[in-house]
């Protein structure tokens, strides 16, 4: 049968020995072990539940096949998912893959640090460090018993990855009775900002913006029959392939990262991006023909693949269909540049419902209002340019409208949600507290 | 690699067992030990920090002495040595040895400490403290109603249908115990948390009184009230058992109606807990520390142990009203409270003038002679008594402070001379603890660092050197074997207890009652529980009942607004472990904490600088809004040291407790400000 952590929420009151524990034990610049807090700002008539949790070692270990150096291994006796930081380049797709917030980036040796399970520990019928110093008796290592048990919180990462954990105790429903009532004047806790915060994916929207712009310039290229600049062309994919370098943590090791290519979305990523930029320019630079026909479908296939990596990823259905996915994008400035209305207005149509339900569906108050206008705004005028005038070459017109497209693959980073344990805390307890707020 | 059994000697309820790895003198790993039934799973995350706290880079290996320049300068032992027995000499010479003041802080326990007493009687005595900054007004209060001071072992909590945790904070201070009482919860025991804070330990309660600070006491004379009107009391238990009924229950005048003026809780709800403890017994009451360090904390307690009293929850499974469990001090000549006081022990040549409550003032109020020299071992009194400024004006007249301690703490730094400490695996010893049923057994498992000596060693070396008659039975020469006979033959005399046995596994005290009072004979004057105590009317002239006695603020101290209250947490143990570096990465940042509408109404917010003050005096610390708080109070743990914006004794005024010599620690107002 399998092992794992057992867990009874009832006992732990967040003393961080766990975490403690695994640190001195281990000598982590990280914490791999944290403790989670439904309602840790300890709101009133809302219960507050505390989860320590690691690594989960789960069956389907989505670091571990997302990985693009295959960094990630299960350890044969004890099914540990193992990371070896020697291998990692730190770029943590890992961290959006996994629900349970376990890998953490290490800033201090730029490479992400994961719990081990102490394996070294268990293969001596050992416990791991955690649980073995969990004073109350919260935290505990062994056989798992009740694999599909319902004891499990309303906010708990679906258990489809099969994580090795087991809760012994129900979800309280019953909050803390105080008394005297309202006593607490509480402050509104409620997330001022939404959105993700995107200044580490900076590199990574250069890099896919740039992408899409040279793919959709040899397509084009290609439906008019004249080759792009010679030069130019090629200095954008380096520069896009340059960028791409910047979110790592490890940039010396990056050749590594082509090192799953059978399962890793991220792996052909950078492989397909690679492939193309190679055949692009040979074809750019010698006036290949043949070739251009080759590159304009290795490019169709890249943006595909780089819209799988984030869909691979996005168990919030976030960013399917999202009007920043580089192969709308690039659809819409081939058929920009080559001036043919009717496909234009029909991708033109889906980008726009898309940024207007956006729009609609975050609320309107929202810090990125401005953006999303604005990315409306720039959709209208190289549509009206092109259909009323029937222009593509102005160059104003052209900087609007890649703008706009820019925007719209800044917006894409923005709503990209991997749905983890804290946003599903978060979301969860927005929901619980308007409903309290109605009663 | 080397296993041991050990155990921690801290200032704390707990006192865990736990195994730990050796490799080479140093610290590898800390285990539980499940053989403690009260510690089951092991320490806290103090314990297990250990690790780091041992070999921590910051530890003081070497004697440091301070230079003209006012910093501190690395010398070797024998010079540290002669230092002392030059300085200490001179002193006593001129202006006799009372003009030493012997300073005992809670750092460590264990029998070992008596060598210190040794030494300074052979040195001729000194000034020492009278009182105990922590529990004493409560400790008496206890012995005065049963006459000793016990309960049942921690594990019977879970035989309780209702636990109330008064004042107590588990969940940080005592957090073995949550797995006894989410034990009883799990079997269906009502936990109920009374106290002015929301406490990590009411998360895992059903019910939270929040009253206002110091109002305890009315509370529950109210609901002791209620039970007698409602008949919900154990006559029989009472007529057998207890004295003083009668002129209790005339006492009471204290009705649900003005219990909610005074405690801030509606009165239906003071009659519905009031039902809770009459009709959903066995109840245990888990009363804490806090609500006793104030003016009227000992009469505090005896309202709360009403309670338990009057609805015959002694001396059974599940029941009990449990403040300290001493019975595993056997080997104390004179147990707590009683050796606290300053007539406890006439023979010895020591002169005890000087208040803990009160040290910086009474130090400065010392006279023939005047102090001129401290000597401080396991203590912080610079950071930890009432009054920061009076006792550091206090220490800054002395010519020659000697502080024994492991880091630089706010004290050390006020030394003229620090020798440093032991830490818990350097030298054998023996502890009890005032929770768990246990005497325990602490080997010396590591070499110390560097040019560190445990205090006996010191002692030692010191007497040698001023040429003191005094014989090796009483200071032992150094090592280790000697420190293990002298254990040896210092509990000789408790056959059941053997040093043997205690190397084996912790021993359950001799005479151990694991329900406590189950025989219900009680070591009062009358042989009964006292409710009405001759003695508390004798001894500390307040009413031979327990009575609630308001908090009266004179009109200097209205002008500031907000009770302080300067809890402990779970990352501390006063003003121990804070410096360590897992107990950093591992706990929130140290703030003061508000109300959200105090907050706004004085536009602060989260990771602002704050000024907290009052007529004691004043401190800045980092402000954190929390929903835990009531609008108010302001919060600051005790044990902070300076450098991270703590020291709530700058604002606390050196005050003692109504009985048993405390400090009541909890009666003062502040006003709080931003700083822009």
């Amino acid at each position: 049968m399998r092992k794992g952590f057992i867990f009874n929420h009832n006992k732990c009151v967040n003393c961080n020995a766990c975490s403690a524990a695994c640190i001195l034990e281990n000598g982590w610049t990280v914490h791999p072990r944290n403790i989670f807090t439904y309602n840790s700002q300890a709101e009133g008539l809302i219960p507050l539940i505390n989860l320590s949790l690691a690594c989960n070692h789960c069956e389907s270990a989505v670091c571990m096949n997302g990985c693009p150096t295959s960094a990630y291994s299960r350890e044969t006796v004890t099914g540990a998912i193992i990371l070896d930081e020697l291998k990692c380049i730190g770029c943590r797709y890992c961290q959006w893959n996994c629900p349970y917030d376990a890998p953490r980036f290490d800033s201090q040796n730029k490479t992400v640090a994961k719990c081990h399970l102490c394996y070294s520990e268990l293969i001596e019928n050992r416990q791991p460090a955690c649980s073995s110093a969990c004073p109350t008796g919260a935290l505990k290592f062994g056989q798992l018993t009740e694999p599909d048990s319902d004891k499990v919180f309303s906010w708990f990462p679906d258990k489809k990855l099969n994580p090795a954990i087991e809760f012994t105790a129900n979800q309280n429903h019953t909050p803390l009775k105080i008394i005297p009532e309202n006593i607490y004047e509480e402050k509104d806790t409620k997330p001022d900002k939404e959105g993700r915060n995107i200044t580490t994916d900076l590199s990574l929207i250069i890099f896919t913006f740039l992408a899409t712009i040279s793919v959709a310039t040899i397509i084009s290229s290609l439906i008019k029959g004249v080759f792009p600049e010679k030069i130019f062309f090629p200095l954008i994919l380096l520069i896009a392939g340059f960028a791409s370098f910047f979110h790592l943590g490890k940039k010396l090791r990056s050749w590594r990262s082509v090192r799953n290519l059978r399962n890793s979305p991220l792996s052909r990523e950078i492989a397909a991006f690679i492939v193309f930029a190679l055949v692009a320019s040979v074809s750019v630079i010698f006036h290949i023909p043949g070739l251009i026909i080759a590159s304009s479908v290795i490019g169709l296939i890249l943006l595909l693949l780089i819209d799988s990596v984030y869909i691979y990823t996005d168990r919030s259905k976030s960013v399917i269909l999202h009007s920043g996915q580089t192969f709308i994008s690039a659809l819409l400035i081939v058929s920009f540049i080559s001036g043919i209305i009717l496909p234009f207005i029909f991708v033109a149509f889906i980008k726009l419902v898309s940024s207007v339900h956006s729009l609609y569906v975050k609320k309107l108050n929202s810090t990125n209002f401005g953006i999303r206008f604005l990315r409306i705004a720039f959709l209208f005028v190289p549509g009206i340019s092109l259909i009323l005038h029937n222009s593509n070459t102005d160059r104003p017109v052209i900087f609007i409208f890649l703008m706009g497209e820019l925007l719209d693959r800044i917006l894409f980073y923005i709503d990209f949600n991997p749905l983890n344990i804290n946003t599903l805390i978060d979301n969860k307890l927005n929901i619980e507290r308007d409903e309290k707020k109605r009663c | 690699m080397e296993e041991f059994l050990t155990a921690c000697p801290r200032n704390c309820y707990s006192t865990c067992s736990f195994r730990v790895q050796v490799e080479n003198d140093r610290i590898l790993r800390i285990l539980p030990y499940s053989g403690n039934l009260a510690t089951p799973e092991g320490p806290c995350i103090k314990g297990l920090s250990y690790i780091e706290r041992t070999h921590s880079p910051d530890r003081i290996i070497h004697p440091l002495i301070k230079t003209t320049s006012g910093n501190f300068k690395e010398i070797s032992r024998n010079v540290a040595l002669d230092v002392i027995r030059d300085k200490l000499g001179t002193i006593k010479e001129t202006y006799g040895s009372k003009s030493i003041l012997w300073y005992r802080g809670s750092g460590m326990s264990g029998l070992t400490n008596e060598i210190g007493y040794s030494f300074w009687k052979a040195f001729g005595g000194t000034t020492i403290t009278y009182g105990n900054l922590c529990w004493p007004a409560g400790l008496e209060a206890v012995r005065l109603t049963f006459g000793s001071i016990k309960h049942n072992v921690p594990w019977d909590l879970e035989n309780a249908k209702t636990i109330i945790i008064w004042g107590k904070n588990p969940a940080e201070t005592n957090i073995q115990e949550i797995a006894f009482i989410i034990g009883a919860k799990e079997k269906g025991c009502r936990i109920i948390v009374i106290d002015p804070l929301r406490t990590t330990t009411a998360d895992k309660a059903d019910m939270l009184f929040n009253t206002r600070p110091g109002t305890d006491g009315a509370l529950a004379l109210a609901i002791a009230k209620v039970l007698i009107d409602n008949n919900l009391i154990d006559h029989e238990f009472i007529a057998k058992y207890v004295k003083g009924f009668d002129e209790l229950k005339q006492s009471l005048h204290i009705s649900p109606a003005e219990a909610e003026q005074i405690t801030g809780i509606p009165s239906e709800n003071i009659i519905e807990l009031a039902l809770i403890i009459g009709e959903n017994g066995p109840v245990t009451i888990l009363p804490g520390y806090g609500l006793q360090r104030r003016k009227n904390g000992g009469q505090t307690i005896r309202c709360l142990l009403l309670l338990s009293v009057l609805t015959g929850n002694i001396g059974k499974s599940g029941s009990g009203f449990n403040y300290a469990n001493l019975q595993s001090y056997i080997f104390d000549d004179l147990k707590e409270p009683l050796s606290y006081y300053p007539d406890s022990e006439k023979d010895m040549p020591f002169r005890r003038t000087i208040s803990m409550a009160k040290l910086g003032a009474d130090m400065l109020n010392t006279h023939n002679p005047e102090l001129k020299a401290a000597w401080i071992e396991r203590g912080n009194p610079i950071l930890q008594s009432p009054d920061t400024n009076s006792v550091k004006k206090a220490f800054s007249n002395l010519r020659f402070t000697v502080v024994v301690d492991q880091f630089m703490t706010d004290t050390a730094a006020y030394a003229d001379l620090i020798l440093p400490a032991k830490d818990i695996f350097e030298q054998s010893d023996i502890i009890g603890s005032y929770w768990s049923p246990y005497i325990q057994f602490k080997p010396k498992v590591i070499q110390s660092p560097g040019e560190v000596l445990p205090e006996s060693e010191i002692y030692f070396l010191l007497a040698k050197r001023l040429n003191l008659n005094v014989s090796n039975e009483l200071i032992p020469e150094p090592g280790n074997d000697n420190i293990e006979r002298w254990l040896e033959k210092r509990i000789t005399g408790y056959s059941e207890v053997t040093l043997n046995q205690l190397k084996e596994s912790p021993v359950l005290a001799p005479g151990l009652q694991q329900i406590a009072f189950e025989d219900l004979k009680f070591e009062t004057p009358s042989g009964k529980i006292e409710l009405y105590s001759l003695e508390a009317k004798e001894k500390w002239g307040i009413s031979p009942l327990a009575d609630y006695t308001g908090i009266i603020h004179t009109p200097e101290e209205e002008k500031f607004p907000f009770e302080f209250i300067t809890p402990n947490t779970g990352s501390r143990i006063h003003s121990q472990f804070g410096n360590l570096k897992i107990i950093g990465e591992t706990n929130p940042e140290p703030a003061v904490r508000i109300s959200p509408l105090d907050a706004s109404n004085r536009s602060i917010i989260t990771g602002q600088k704050i000024k907290v003050f009052n007529k004691t005096g004043e401190l800045i610390c980092r402000a954190e809004i929390s929903n835990r708080v009531p609008t108010g109070l302001v919060v600051l743990p005790n044990g902070i040291w300076f450098n991270e914006g703590g020291g709530v004794n700058h604002l606390i005024a050196g005050e003692e407790t109504d009985i048993g010599y405390g400090a009541a620690f909890h009666d003062n107002r502040v006003e709080i400000e931003r700083v822009d």
